[in-house]
């Protein structure tokens, strides 16, 4: 029998077609992006093969936006000139992450079975949907079919109870599962997330998504609920308030109950997102670099709670605050509320939205010994930058606060 | 293009949780073959750099720990093996999406969990397909657990785009 929504929505995507324990599901979106689809942009065109259907499909260049070399240009080139020549409907230049567009725009919804050329894909399932990373070759395979194959997994269910306390973001929640977990602890597995008290807001949600990844899970995804049906209403200006709801009769092969009143702000140290501690333990440690962005960390709640901390501060002498925002929306968002406005007058840089630093891209490439606390999802050596440098990964709250003494602080000291 | 009987060659051991970022750096990233390889050049240099760049004539078949190729998606780091002249994968356990790049590209891959501590950078092993073992160059066997046969069917055909030229032409 299958587990949790994960296993019925493989089902109900089945065409009938087994392969050992591989069942063959059709795909409802596909994400792409400039280098993974560059990568494949030669299979596709040789193969004389069209895509399924192209509405199905959101190209982005996010990663390369806009290019650092002569090489990258080319691919951005490349990918552009087929995307415009084959009218994909839905093409984002430079508009901002696409793991952020793809739940800005109207395509996602509870029970859908949604695939990405990038292992971050993850995070669209806290929208309720079974969204999974995959390699490019297997992309190629399911733009020509519209199909892939998928194994149902084991799933965990995580039952969040009380409410998340003002110092604390999805991102500890996902550290703490890391740290006890670990890096492989959620290998082939779906994790699923039943927020009891729908105390978590869809940010949130979409920074645990987005990391369940490194815990090895195939995907992560938050039974919908109100406050998936607020974000869907507002996203699609009440068009979408009616979604494939699941009932509470589902089966699990493990259960982890977490309290959220009782957790500390957490962070991952140099170079896994799984080796965690408290905040506190590293309390002092001296940094270079804050960097506020990426897939997990640029959204409107991750500025805001920044902005609202560093308000009338000052970050420390010789600490740089790399600020990006995931979307030009979350960007345009921000300057109207003025946390941007903050921001600078803090002391921080914003860049355009984009991936930059996250991936050492572009913009805030780390030198030799750098220590830098990222919002990001990953600091495995050398992602940022130099193989010497060393990165830090924790919530947006206690990078800002971080930021203003240049040495690792708990929020709660300076909140 | 069917899946050989034995694969041999030369060991390449990696430990627990090697990421495609150590394994070949976002910096390396291209759509070229030959810069692809030098990634994962670079990608053996920041390991340690415990086996040469210059590939033995007879391939390599990578032996690793567990969660082997976690993190990014970036499909050069399986396609840069491939160049580098990676003929089999051995691991403890795989990150999903490597594994299925890596079968996808035609490289076969094993689950085993009692090799990694018997095989030494740069000694010739041999994996019997048929028999479900490997042998290290002092004749020790270690089962691998049985592929699944959805792999199986890609990797007889030599990868994902010929499995999906047959599905869709029947070649
Ligand atoms: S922000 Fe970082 S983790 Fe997210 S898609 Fe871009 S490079 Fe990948």
């Amino acid at each position: 029998m299958v587990q949790g929504i994960t296993g019925k929505i493989i089902q109900d995507h089945a065409d009938g077609r087994k392969e050992g324990a591989y069942l063959s599901v059709k795909v409802d979106f596909i994400l792409l992006h400039d280098p993974t689809f560059a990568l494949i942009l030669p299979e596709l065109k040789a193969s004389g093969e069209e895509i399924w259907d192209r509405t199905k499909v959101l190209l982005t260049v996010d990663h390369f936006a806009p290019p650092s070399s002569t090489e990258r240009a080319n691919m951005v080139k490349e990918v552009l000139s087929f995307a415009v020549g084959k009218k994909l409907p839905h093409l984002s230049i430079y508009q901002g992450i696409c793991h952020q567009l793809l739940v800005e725009g109207p395509w996602l919804k509870p029970g859908q079975l949604i695939l990405g050329a990038d292992s971050h894909t993850v995070t669209g399932g806290a929208l309720g949907c079974l969204a999974t990373g995959l390699g490019s070759t297997d992309i190629l395979y399911s733009l020509i079919t519209g199909k892939t194959w998928l194994r149902p997994p084991e799933v965990v269910r995580i039952n969040f109870r009380g409410n998340l306390p003002p110092y604390l973001m999805g991102k500890d929640i996902i550290l703490d599962l890391l740290g006890r977990y670990g890096e492989g602890g959620f290998l082939y597995q779906a994790m699923e997330f039943f927020d009891t008290d729908e105390a978590i807001s869809m940010d949130d949600r979409f920074a645990i998504c987005n990391m369940v990844v490194e815990g090895g899970a195939k995907n992560g995804l938050f039974m919908p609920d109100r406050v998936t049906e607020e974000f869907l209403i507002e996203r699609d200006n009440g068009l979408n308030s009616s979604f494939q709801r699941f009932d509470e009769e589902l089966t699990y092969s493990k259960k982890i109950e977490m309290d959220l009143s009782q957790l500390k702000p957490k962070i991952a140290l140099p170079h896994s997102p799984a080796k965690v501690v408290d905040v506190e333990e590293v309390d002092g440690e001296p940094i270079d670099t804050i960097f506020i962005g990426s897939c997990t960390g640029g959204r409107l709640r991750d500025i805001e709670v920044v902005s609202t901390l560093l308000k009338g501060r000052k970050i420390a002498q010789g600490v740089n605050l790399l600020v990006c925002p995931a979307s030009q929306k979350i960007y345009l968002q921000a300057i109207e509320k003025d946390y941007l406005t903050t921001l600078i007058e803090a002391g921080g840089v914003v860049l355009n939205p984009s991936c930059g630093p996250c991936g050492g891209i572009d913009k805030g490439i780390l030198a030799k010994d750098e220590r830098c606390l990222s919002t990001s999802n990953r600091n495995f050596q050398g992602r940022m930058g130099d193989p010497s440098s060393k990165v830090f990964l924790s919530s947006p709250l206690t990078a800002a606060a971080s930021a203003l003494t240049g040495r690792i602080v708990d929020p709660r000291e300076v909140m | 293009m069917a899946l050989p009987e034995i694969i041999s060659g030369q060991v390449w051991t990696l430990g627990p949780h090697v990421n495609t970022d150590l394994l070949h750096p976002p910096s390396h990233f291209t759509p070229d073959e030959k810069k692809m390889r030098e990634g994962i050049e670079e990608g053996i240099l920041r390991l340690g750099g415990k086996v040469k760049k210059e590939g033995p004539e007879v391939g390599w078949i990578i032996v690793a720990g567990e969660n082997f190729g976690c993190g990014s998606s970036r499909e050069t780091s399986a396609r840069g093996l491939l160049a580098f002249g990676v003929k089999g994968v051995v691991a403890y356990s795989f990150a999903r999406i490597f594994m299925r790049s890596l079968i996808n590209l035609g490289i076969p891959v094993f689950e085993c969990r009692e090799i990694q501590e018997h095989v030494r950078n740069g000694e010739m092993i041999r994996i019997l397909m048929r028999e479900g073992w490997i042998e290290t160059q002092d004749s020790k066997r270690f089962s691998f657990s049985e592929m699944d046969l959805h792999f199986k069917k890609i990797l007889e055909v030599g990868g994902l785009l010929h499995y999906l030229r047959r599905e869709r032409h029947g070649l």
